[in-house]
């Protein structure tokens, strides 16, 4: 009965086969998807996605610039360029590379696909955050302006994405940069410098002598009439208002400030009391609407109540009804004790 | 008009800039917001109990139902209360219907119709058509009239979601939302109904993974075949006492088998294609409620056994004729069958099934309910055991298991077989009315065909090693 | 029936006929059209079922009905077309099954909501409620399970429940078929304009959120003015309801006043 023992490692053979043709990341089939060159468009759609970055962040743009950014040679970089220009999405002037408004909404449509990806993997998938960036940069040449419409419309059509930039509209609609003046700041308040006006001249090379520069985070200690007292880098710095003027920021929103006196609901054990203080950002979309729901919101009273064999769901009484949570999700949900009202 | 759809526009354009404004917070200061007034609300209206707890009954419950430790045993042991109940108490009906059905009722049909119509209308009509139904009455009726009622109770009080919390762990180790279990214990009655049940998942990727492996909970369709095979090939080889929870144990077995299936799936789909790390999971645990025992009954078998029932008898019915056909036309004096199954043949064998059974599971495509119909009809029809039937291509009489075991042993079954006929009936396509129910669900052809193929793939496989073992260690 | 008729009809049902079809219903040889909303596991099936006299099967577990049933009923010679909504704990969200819901509320306007709370976790339950009544002024909460409270110990003061939500408050066991009567009765009045709802508003601390809100719904009056439920528009155009975005851009949105103002000229 030689048979079946032949036919057993040739099935096993097959099944070793099949294994190294399709194993992520390793295998055949991923590793020839891999190597698979990027391609011109890629290339021209990712070098306009730098050129409007700059614009956004007004910083000049140069073609050692976009080599760098696309990590390409300055010669790759040239094609690329001279070609975005027959294109007619790009002016070249002197060293300084502009977007024409062909060449803007083109880049805006990418970065909307961009962003609206990012924004559905963090909502409505559970890949990992930092895997968000790298599949939005691969499909964001990919998808077709009606099919970026269509995803937007199924998760709500979000403003913006993830890390809190704003998500251009259909018609590449971008807000303006949200930001005020230095001297329109309150006390106590966080802000990033997102523009210093390099006009008049003597002011501008004032605010630079202080070391102040754009992309700088600040925290405001005082703000009157006569002088104007922030936090910058760490160092106390004052300006006068006339000077303070030309400083433009942006308010940085700190997560609630919960207090000192708080834990997270897995911490609670079973039979324990507490009442829910507020659920972390990083538990987002649908995940986060869910619970909300189920009414855990700020203030209500929560007891655990049952757990299952890896203590892990754990059930919770919740406004009368029983609602079994994850780990993963009660590590991120914040509470206070109140054993007191027991 | 051209003002008009502009000014329209501009309540769109007011709208994105304000929400450009207000920033992501607005859902959750609208929540926070509603709550706050339902609890005014319901702090002016409600007032609970002082001394008492409220629903301390089912709080006690739930402490034991979903222990740590008694939890799980509890779990497989009503599974397999169920079953036994089913199995043993499916039997006498059985005999009795198709006693009526085939016995009685079929000579008389067939000797009106021989009266007035031609042989071939009357052996499509009758021993087609007719005899597949009532073969399908005969074996699913009693099974599924005492299945779906029990588990209907269990549904009814509350019981299936402390099953899904119970299982979650397992579920979240293998990357998938722990409501599938749910959606898989809804697959237990029906697979098309499980996969619509997958609407409870959020979460697009988990939804999939649910989807693709609700085939794996034995639906109601396959249950007569485990409980017929495992009585007759399992059952007989245990004592006689022990026979009745012997065929239990095997068919709870495969059932559990096929829950193992679902998580090792799961985990390779999302280690795969469908990658990702395991998501959130709320569930509601509702409160135990009384089931209402005539009322059940009534709603169940309305609403599952004649529906699922009507089903059946209706794809039967087409299967029925082709069956006949297949074994009355011939080519070189070999009947259609005949020349498929001495095809497949050596295929088969290697896999440790026979052509019957690839045939029987290609015809019964549409429903699945009608596979050991037709195998014991190609069977009779193969070996050319007419005195058994009304001739060949007739689905024959089936008075006593003893009757089935002794043409499926004529045919050439062992042990082997059966085990691996148990099997393939737990993983291979799901039904038609399944396959269209993916398709309407994710519309995509791409899902619907992974879905259809990975279980035939899988049964393939374990059909074959578990063979390729047997033979080298067991014969 | 002409047009002459139905400005003088007190108690004409105000359903929205071409959007009632756009969503599937038939509603040739009905008088009314009911809709039936709630959490999962309040009940709702079996009430529906009762009402009916279909036999749907209800489970215990939650999202056990997920697509939508319609069955029919008589009541003081009208007849009544249910529609079995899936259940939900919020009409806030993304997921299909809130989609189904809300877009039926608000686009199919039903003469009538019945919204089925669970009395023993009423707290959570008057999330869903108090989300309806802004969409709908039609609504008759169906306070169900009442047993269970009371095997509980648990008191809901109906009267005052149904003051401060401004609509009826029907006390019921379905399963016992316990005030289903008096349910029937207050769908009637509902429908027929007999009874007039002062349906709660929510109220929001937020300035952020009344702001914003205002702001839109000044916008959107300007184009579509005496909507009914404005702020309830206003709000899902603030979370990117595509559903409204539609509605406005195709100006079915006006649609939905006309049939408004009808009931309301009629009070």
């Amino acid at each position: 009965m030689n048979e079946p023992i032949i036919l057993l490692i040739i099935g096993i053979a097959i099944i070793i086969f099949l294994i190294m043709l399709f194993y992520p990341a390793k295998g055949i089939i991923a590793k020839v998807k891999k190597s698979k060159i990027a391609s011109k468009k890629i290339l021209i759609e990712d070098a306009l996605k730098y050129l409007y970055n700059c614009e956004y962040h007004q910083i000049v743009c140069t073609l050692n610039g976009v080599a760098g950014n696309l990590s390409i040679s300055a010669d790759d970089a040239t094609d690329i360029i001279s070609k975005l220009e027959s294109l007619g999405l790009v002016n070249a002037k002197k060293n300084e590379l502009i977007l024409t408004p062909d060449g803007r909404s083109y880049a805006l449509r990418v970065i909307r696909v961009h962003r609206l990806w990012e924004k559905y993997l963090a909502d409505e998938t559970s890949v990992s955050e930092n895997e968000w960036h790298l599949k939005a940069e691969e499909i964001e040449h990919t998808l077709t302006p009606e099919q970026a419409n269509k995803l937007a419309a199924q998760i709500g059509n979000p403003v913006f994405d993830p890390h809190g930039d704003p998500i251009p509209s259909a018609k590449g609609d971008l807000p303006v940069r949200r930001g005020k003046l230095l001297t329109e700041m309150q006390a106590g308040e966080f802000a990033n410098i997102i523009h210093i006006e390099d006009e008049p001249y003597a002011i501008y090379s004032q605010i630079i002598a202080e070391g102040l520069y754009a992309g700088m985070q600040i925290r405001m200690l005082l703000v009157t009439d006569k002088r104007i007292k922030f936090i910058a880098n760490g160092e106390e710095c004052v300006l006068s208002p006339l000077i303070a003027k030309n400083i433009t920021v942006g308010i940085v929103k700190l997560e609630k400030q919960i207090g000192e006196n708080f834990k997270t609901l897995s911490s609670l054990k079973v039979g324990e009391k507490g009442t829910i203080l507020g659920i972390a950002k990083s538990l987002r979309g649908q995940q986060r609407r869910r619970l909300m729901d189920l009414g855990i919101v700020p203030g209500t009273k929560i007891e655990a109540e049952l757990e299952s064999l890896t203590s892990d769901p754990i059930a919770y009484r919740v406004r009368g009804t029983i609602v079994a949570l994850r780990k993963q999700q009660t590590d991120r949900i914040f509470i206070k004790n109140s054993e007191v009202e027991n | 008009m051209n003002n008009n759809k502009f000014s329209k526009e501009s309540i769109l354009a007011a709208a994105n800039n304000l929400r450009w404004e207000v920033d992501e917070n607005l859902h959750d200061t609208l929540m926070e917001s509603i709550y706050e007034n339902a609890t005014s609300i319901a702090n002016k209206v409600v007032k609970y109990p002082d001394k008492k707890q409220a629903f301390s009954f089912d709080r006690t419950l739930d402490k034991i139902l979903t222990s740590k430790y008694l939890g799980f045993p509890i779990m497989f042991l009503i599974l397999a209360v169920v079953f036994w109940i089913t199995i043993v108490g499916a039997n006498y009906p059985s005999v009795f219907i198709s006693s009526v059905l085939v016995d009685s009722l079929h000579p008389i049909l067939k000797n009106f119709a021989d009266s007035f119509m031609p042989w071939w209308l009357s052996g499509v009509l009758i021993d087609g058509a007719y005899l597949a139904m009532a073969w399908v009455v005969s074996v699913m009726l009693p099974p599924m009239a005492i299945f779906f009622p029990v588990y209907t109770l269990l549904e009814d009080f509350g019981y299936l979601p402390r099953v899904a919390f119970n299982m979650d762990p397992l579920y979240k180790k293998v990357g998938a939302h722990g409501r599938q279990a749910l959606t898989m214990a809804m697959g237990f009655g029906c697979n098309a109904a499980g996969v619509v049940a997958t609407r409870v998942i959020d979460s697009p990727r988990e939804r999939l993974i649910a989807i693709i492996t609700n085939n794996f909970s034995l639906c109601n369709g396959r249950w007569p075949t485990q409980i017929l095979i495992a009585t007759i090939f399992i059952g007989a080889a245990a004592p006689a006492y022990l026979a009745g929870i012997a065929s239990a144990a095997a068919v709870v077995f495969i059932a559990v088998l096929g829950i193992t299936f679902s998580l090792v799936v799961s985990w390779g789909l999302s280690k795969t294609l469908l990658k990702g790390e395991a998501s959130a999971f709320s569930l509601e645990l509702p409160p135990y409620r009384p089931p209402r025992l005539l009322q059940t009954l009534y709603t169940s078998l309305i609403d599952r056994t004649i529906f699922v029932l009507w089903r059946a008898v209706v794809f039967a019915l087409p299967a029925g004729m082709v069956i006949w056909l297949v074994a009355n036309i011939t080519i070189d004096g070999i009947s259609l069958a005949d020349h498929f199954i001495n095809w497949v043949n050596p295929a088969a064998f290697i896999f440790g099934l026979n052509g019957v059974i690839i045939l029987a599971y290609i015809i019964a495509i549409p429903a699945n309910e009608i596979v050991i119909p037709t195998v014991l009809m190609l069977t009779v029809a193969n070996l050319g055991l007419t005195n058994l039937g009304g001739g060949s291509g007739v689905m024959f009489e089936f008075d006593s298991v003893a009757d089935t075991a002794q043409i499926l042993h004529a045919g050439g079954w062992t042990l082997l077989t059966g085990i691996n006929l148990m099997l393939f009936s737990l993983l291979h396509n799901p039904c038609s009315t399944t396959i269209y129910t993916i398709y309407k669900e994710t519309k995509s052809v791409k899902w619907t065909v992974i879905s259809t193929f990975l279980p035939i793939l899988l049964g393939l496989t374990v059909t074959f090693f578990v063979t390729q073992l047997w033979r080298i260690f067991l014969s | 029936m002409n047009s002459l008729e139905m400005s003088n009809c007190a108690n004409c049902p105000v359903h929205n006929m071409g959007n009632l079809k756009k969503l599937g219903i038939d509603m040739s040889s009905f008088d009314f059209v009911v809709a039936l909303a709630g959490n999962p596991n309040t009940g709702k099936s079996t009430v529906f079922n009762y009402l009916t006299g279909l036999r749907q099967h209800t489970g215990n577990w939650p999202g056990k009905t997920v697509t939508r049933a319609e069955g029919g009923f008589e009541f003081n010679d009208k007849k009544f077309k249910l529609v079995d909504l899936p259940g939900t704990y919020s009409l806030l969200s993304t997921s299909t099954d809130e989609e189904v819901a809300r877009d039926f509320i608000l686009f199919g306007q039903p003469d009538v909501t019945v919204i089925v709370v669970d009395a023993t976790r009423l707290e959570r339950n008057l999330n869903l409620v108090l989300q309806i009544l802004e969409i709908t002024n039609r609504a008759v909460l169906c306070l169900n399970l009442m047993d269970e409270a009371r095997r509980n110990g648990i008191k809901v003061d109906d009267r005052t429940l149904s003051k401060e939500l401004g609509i009826p408050v029907v006390v019921t066991s379905a399963r016992q078929g316990e005030g289903m009567n008096e349910l029937l009765k207050m769908i009637f009045e509902v429908a027929s304009g007999e009874y007039i709802c002062r349906p709660y508003r929510i109220k929001s601390n937020s300035s952020e959120l009344n702001d914003a809100i205002e702001k839109l719904s000044s916008e959107i009056e300007k184009e579509f003015s005496g909507l009914p439920n404005l702020r309830w528009v206003a709000l899902r155009l603030l979370e990117g309801d595509q559903s409204i975005i539609n509605a406005i851009r195709s100006g079915d949105l006006g649609n939905l006043k006309r049939q408004e103002l009808a009931g309301i000229e009629s009070e």
